[in-house]
């Protein structure tokens, strides 16, 4: 009868201890991956994107500029929480190498212009219809915003609206030559 | 003369032969294009329910009816389209989003738990009750025996017993 409970004690404990493993897994095994995107520290996937001026841009031929890629709606309101920081740091960046670009997404022509109208987004603006570039760039909401360094490479992706402090964190190591990248942004 | 009409007879021979192949041949196109897209549509809507809409709650590409499901969906064609497999779509969505876009964990490295130990818990779990249960029973059941033997009614009863003994030991002497 010993032997008994002592196997009996022995299987609960370990029933028990798997349980709580899968749980601690469950909690704080995929941390990592809900707060990077797999394209960080890849090469940045080219488009051409057409602007709501009529003109088109094509990412390879900005190559050796920094650049902020931010995917937004004009229904979405962290969106235009954003847009005034956006502004600025658009004014403060655009003599330096950095180009900006305005990527509309889930969102028609109209709604979004008048969005621009509004919210200011001097800066390139265009339209993905098909949502292949949102796609392409694993973008699972508004607002995102990829920065990618003057080689092409992806060195960032901050999800949430930006202020002036993060857009210069973020561009300070798109910029710099030596941003050390990692999957979590640090 | 002779010429003309043995190249009249063939003329009709391939017109005969061109009337009755075409139509088959037409038919034949549709049913093939046809059965191409049906299994396009489904090959699409099996990928689409393996993978989790981004910006769903719960929800598979293939159930969203969001822009961004939609969207996927017309990809995940245009990929089949282009004659990628579905192992090669699925790698491409979890190169952009990563494998929390997987409707289920794959079985391969740390993710191999997830499937292993709950079947683990719910084995050595049951064993446990189990072996759990039948102890107590068996033990319930012992201290129930001696709890009996121990009431007053039973003590009460063996006296009376052993009394008659005595009294029926006496009788026959």
């Amino acid at each position: 009868m010993k032997i008994l409970s002592i196997v009996t004690k022995l299987s609960v404990l370990l029933a028990i201890l798997l349980l709580l493993s899968l749980l601690g897994y469950a909690i704080f095994g995929n941390r990592v991956f809900l707060k990077s995107s797999p394209i960080v520290g890849q090469q940045a996937s080219d488009f051409t994107l057409e602007l709501f001026n009529g003109e088109k841009i094509k990412l390879s031929d900005i190559k050796g500029k920094a650049v902020l890629l931010n995917f937004w709606a004009s229904w979405c309101i962290p969106c235009k929480d954003e847009a005034p920081a956006l502004d600025a740091a658009w004014k403060k960046y655009k003599d330096k190498p950095v180009v900006f670009i305005g990527l509309n997404v889930w969102d028609d022509k109209d709604s979004a212009l008048l969005y621009l109208k509004e919210f200011g987004g001097e800066y390139e603006n265009g339209i993905d219809p098909k949502g292949e570039i949102a796609v392409e760039y694993g973008v699972g909401g508004v607002p995102e915003t990829f920065f990618i360094d003057t080689s092409g490479k992806i060195v960032d992706k901050y999800i949430g609206p930006l202020t002036e402090v993060i857009i210069d964190y973020f561009l300070g190591k798109a910029l710099s030559q030596d941003h050390g990248i990692t999957k979590d942004g640090n | 003369m002779g010429i003309d009409l043995k190249m009249i007879r063939k003329i009709n021979i391939f017109r005969k032969a061109f009337a009755f192949t075409t139509p088959a041949l037409i038919i034949l196109a549709l049913l093939t294009s046809n059965s191409i897209a049906d299994n396009i549509d489904d090959q699409v809507r099996k990928i689409s329910y393996l993978l989790m809409c981004p910006v769903c709650q719960g929800q598979t590409v293939g159930e969203s009816n969001s822009e961004l499901a939609t969207q996927m969906r017309a990809i995940i064609k245009q990929k089949l389209e282009e004659g990628e497999s579905k192992e090669e779509i699925i790698a491409y969505f979890v190169n952009r989003y990563g494998e929390t876009i997987l409707g289920a964990p794959p079985t391969k490295g740390a993710n191999l738990l997830i499937w292993i130990l709950p079947a683990l818990a719910i084995v050595f779990g049951g064993a446990g009750i189990a072996i759990f249960l039948h102890k107590s029973k068996s033990e319930k059941g012992k201290e129930k025996t001696k709890e009996m033997l121990n009431e007053p009614r039973v003590q009460a009863e063996s006296k009376y017993l052993e009394k008659l003994d005595e009294e029926l030991k006496e009788f026959e002497s």
